[in-house]
């Protein structure tokens, strides 16, 4: 039996790798400043630790700012994945 | 797995046009507002000088957030946006919570209510800077530093609106999706209470307060 390759099968092999690199790629940046944010925080906490509540908020804050970035190729990788057919 | 691209959808005919609502987002959106109708009842039911749990409750929020106005907008505007802010943190802090719940689901993990809530935050803070500028001069601002500049500071305008209600709906939806996955690579066992402490608890708070924060600093933005 001969393995039959359509066109349909391709644009939804490119659209499953898409996914993985767009996640891959779009999560380094989050990921990088996410773990600096967390780094300066705990500096900081360290040299005031009674100021621990306020640095613990506003470090949550920023980092689900920055988080952003890495959410929006999560949301081109679902679209890729569900509604490329 | 196979509910992950699910959508339940009632669909009218309207006139010959063709009308597509999402039946989960509109129950699940009316639930949350009757929870949180129901909070301010109890919050406020025999209130007095000694408060109760509720009331109790009720009041750190309030007070939390009449200092958060406060500080952003100044004196001048706190009584006029405090309602807004407050609402609107604790209509999207149960509508991230209710997932938690057996058999419901989050209105915000549909693109359409946090869409909406961005675009009603948008319309909000332009609305002040029209009444506290005058059009003249909310123009003009589109126009500085340089006058070529004009397409970038429209453009700017209107990723904010989509930056912000992609970044709650994004959370909420990927964490929701990890839930189901995860949850079916595990049988089901140990790890979703963890899952859903996590996505649904943490995530849905911190991102509820990003989203009211941001409409805040909007807003503040728009009149300074």
């Amino acid at each position: 039996m001969a393995l039959e390759i359509s066109g349909t099968d391709i644009v939804r092999a490119a659209a499953m790798l898409g996914a993985g690199i767009a996640m891959g790629i779009g999560a380094l940046g989050p990921g990088l400043g996410e773990g600096m944010a967390a780094a300066k925080a705990c500096e900081a906490i360290g040299r005031n630790p009674r100021e621990a509540g306020m640095l613990t908020r506003t470090m949550l804050v920023g980092q689900a700012v920055a988080e952003s970035t890495g959410i929006y190729s999560l949301v081109i990788a679902l679209l890729m994945i569900f509604v490329v057919k | 797995m196979e509910e992950i691209g699910k959508i339940s959808q009632w669909v009218f005919h309207i006139g010959g046009t063709r009308l597509v609502v999402n039946s989960t987002t509109i129950i699940m959106t009316w639930v949350v507002i009757g929870l949180v109708l129901a909070f301010a009842w109890v919050a406020t039911r025999g209130r007095g000088l000694i408060p109760g749990p509720w009331q109790q409750i009720a009041e750190l929020l309030v007070q939390w957030f009449k200092e958060l106005v406060h500080d952003a907008l100044g004196e001048a505007y706190k009584e006029q946006y405090f309602p807004l802010i407050c609402a609107l943190f604790i209509f999207l802090l149960m509508c991230n919570w209710i997932g938690v719940l057996p058999g419901m689901d989050e209105p915000t993990k549909d693109i359409n209510t946090t869409l909406g809530l961005g675009l009603m935050g948008f319309v909000i803070a332009h609305g002040t800077a029209i009444k506290v500028k005058g059009l003249k001069q909310y123009l003009k601002e589109y126009f500085e530093p340089m006058f070529f500049l004009m397409p970038l500071n429209v453009v700017g305008e209107v990723a904010k609106v989509i930056s912000i209600s992609f970044r709650l709906f994004g959370n909420i939806m990927g964490g929701s999706i990890i839930i189901i996955v995860v949850s079916h690579l595990v049988y089901g066992l140990l790890l979703p209470p963890f899952l859903y402490g996590f996505f649904g608890l943490f995530v849905g708070t911190v991102q509820a307060f990003v989203f009211t924060m941001l409409t805040l600093v909007y807003i503040s933005v728009q009149i300074r």
